[in-house]
């Protein structure tokens, strides 16, 4: 089954000094249950490739499939819900929500789709993730880095989205703990869902099991 | 409700500058509700003490003119029935004290018409006795039975009258009442000082003043017409119009105070960019942002506006008490419009000066907004 589908697609951006192709001409096709990383030098058109795949950016041209859904002429509120229903993002800078605990960062996608159960649920999912939990209660200011990125990813699966993407999931963590983030997307991944990784890190990189490679908003390899 | 839950975190999270913006709301509202109150009170305290009859008529001479027994006997052909007014003022003595007071001359019969009795009798027809005021009886200790002296007679009072407050035809609370007769012999009077004119049916009332006009002054003026209902409507309207300006020096501080809110709000959509562009991503709409930022504004002035209208009842109590003497006027429907009047007009200038910074936040576009440092 096919998850995420690019056909040709193209990203202009309209700048001041002239238009940008930051992506050109991108066909990709990624199966559920894969694992990909997407590598290449910065401005090459990587962040873009996760955010058109992500429902956060449009592209100029090209069509945009997630599941067998077409999404490119989709307005924002549609957007919006496969966002909320079908993706999980995990950021470099973990981006949990300041005021609330790690509990209820994990259970808010849940109350925002309206699932009665969001506390038993995000308990669970906390316990999975391997956090202990009275950690739960603790604001993410409270929490090491490592530990919000955990939850990042507890909050990504919580609406059991057939996607994550994440961008530059270890950059901003020390070595050890990018291991056990990584061994913990690998866990995910394992148990089915697929994942998209941005990375710089060929160490990030050598956990999955394809690799694209980026260069001047094209394709220029896959391994 | 999740949104709800939001707003109340965010604002603790600068609790200072919530703080202030409350105190921004606090002080509009409390300006509004205790100036409301003040200017009400003032109002009921003044109606109070006036005398007012709607239905009533005041025929004054105009300039030098007096109102002669002639005129009078137009007046009562237009209008049926007609009180004529003699008055002066002449210093009379009580015992041994000497008081300078007004002197009204009425016929007997037209004295239980105009005036209320507290204390014994109305004068008799041909009567060369005397009634006095509630005020002056009080100030000089005067008791039915006692005489005065008034030039050289020596009238009786038969009667003490009730208070009756400021009027526009008669002032008797602090005047003595003797009948026409014997104001006649004593000031050698013949005409009328004023005539009070009743009208049955209210709506007579214009046709009559201008029936009266029109029969007196045909050839120069000689009288003026002043109707009581215009005096009380113009009474009304000038504390209308200070009530609308304590009003709006109410408004003043209230808009300063969604002004800052607005400010505070501004503030706060740029400073939580970033969280706004995390939010969007992982499925939040854009209403939920604008409900989130609407609900924050809705906090700060429900919370301003309750405390405001709680102080400015509290300062609305003390100058009753202290200034006005009396505190019932703050328990009346008019005043207590006011404390709502504030606390809607505090919620209403905070959610409002929340539209624009909310309205704001929801448009941001997500990427963008995730990009932000």
């Amino acid at each position: 089954m096919i998850v995420v589908e690019l056909v040709e697609v193209t990203k202009i951006y309209e700048l001041p000094r002239g238009s940008v192709k930051v992506l050109d001409n991108v066909s990709v096709c990624i199966e559920a249950g894969d694992f990909i990383s997407i590598m290449g030098p910065s401005g090459s058109g990587k962040t873009t490739l996760l955010n058109i795949i992500g429902c956060l950016d449009t592209p100029t041209s090209g069509r945009v499939m997630i599941g067998n859904e077409d999404v490119s002429g989709l307005g924002d509120e549609e957007l919006t819900k496969i966002r909320r229903d079908k993706i999980g993002f995990v950021f470099q800078q973990f981006n949990l929500i300041p005021t609330l605990t790690a509990v209820e960062n994990i259970a808010y996608p849940l109350r925002l789709k309206g699932v009665s159960e969001h506390e038993e649920r995000s308990k669970a999912l906390l316990r999975s993730i391997g956090l202990a939990e009275e950690l739960g209660e603790n604001k993410p200011n409270e929490l090491s880095g490592g530990e919000q990125q955990r939850v990042a990813i507890a909050r990504a699966l919580a609406n059991e989205p057939e996607t994550i993407l994440a961008d530059e999931p270890t950059g901003n963590l020390d070595s050890k703990t990018s291991t056990d983030i990584m061994e913990l997307l690998k866990e995910t991944n394992e148990r089915g869902t697929t994942i998209i990784v941005v990375t710089h890190d060929p160490q990030v990189a050598a956990y999955t099991r394809r690799t694209f490679r980026l260069a001047d908003g094209r394709i220029e390899g896959t391994a | 409700m999740i949104y709800f839950e939001f707003a109340k975190r965010n604002l603790k999270r600068h609790t200072f500058r919530s703080v202030l913006a409350i105190v921004g709301i606090v002080i509009g509202v409390l300006a509004i509700t205790a100036l409301g109150i003040l200017g009400n009170s003032v109002r009921l305290s003044a109606s109070e003490q006036l005398h007012l009859i709607g239905n009533e008529l005041v025929v004054y001479p105009y300039g030098d003119a007096t109102i002669s027994e002639d005129h009078l006997e137009q007046i009562e052909k237009v209008a049926g029935e007609a009180i004529p007014v003699m008055s002066g003022v002449d210093k009379v003595i009580f015992g041994d004290e000497t008081a300078l007071v007004a002197v009204y001359g009425l016929r007997s019969e037209d004295i239980p018409k105009l005036l209320e009795n507290a204390d014994g009798q109305y004068l008799k027809h041909g009567s060369s006795n005397c009634m006095v005021g509630s005020r002056l009886a009080a100030d000089y200790e005067l008791n039915v039975g006692e005489r005065a002296t008034l030039k050289a007679q020596k009238p009786r009072i038969v009667g003490i009258l009730e208070e009756r407050g400021i009027g526009f035809d008669i002032n008797p609370d602090n005047a003595i009442i003797i009948s026409d007769k014997l104001f006649t012999a004593l000031y050698n009077a013949s005409d009328y000082n004023l005539v009070v004119v009743r009208v049955e049916d209210l709506e007579e009332l214009e046709a009559t003043r201008e029936e009266i006009e029109a029969r007196l002054n045909k050839k120069e003026q000689v009288v003026t017409v002043m109707e009581m209902k215009m005096i009380v409507e113009g009474i009304k309207s000038l504390f209308d119009t200070i009530s609308l300006f304590l009003l709006g020096i109410g408004s003043i501080s209230l808009v300063v105070a969604g002004v800052s809110i607005l400010n505070v709000m501004m503030m706060s959509t740029v400073e939580r960019t970033k969280e706004i562009g995390v939010m969007r991503a992982i499925g939040t709409s854009r209403s939920g942002i604008l409900q989130m930022f609407l609900f924050e504004s809705l906090i700060l002035g429900a919370v301003g506006g309750v405390l405001g209208a709680l102080f400015g009842f509290g300062i609305g109590y003390l100058v009753d008490v202290l200034i006005l003497e009396e505190a019932s006027y703050l328990f009346t429907t008019s005043s207590i419009a006011y404390i709502f009047l504030g606390v809607g007009f505090g919620i209403g200038t905070s959610v409002i000066s929340g539209l624009y910074p909310a309205w704001r936040a929801s448009k941001l576009k997500p990427i963008e907004a995730l990009r932000y440092e």
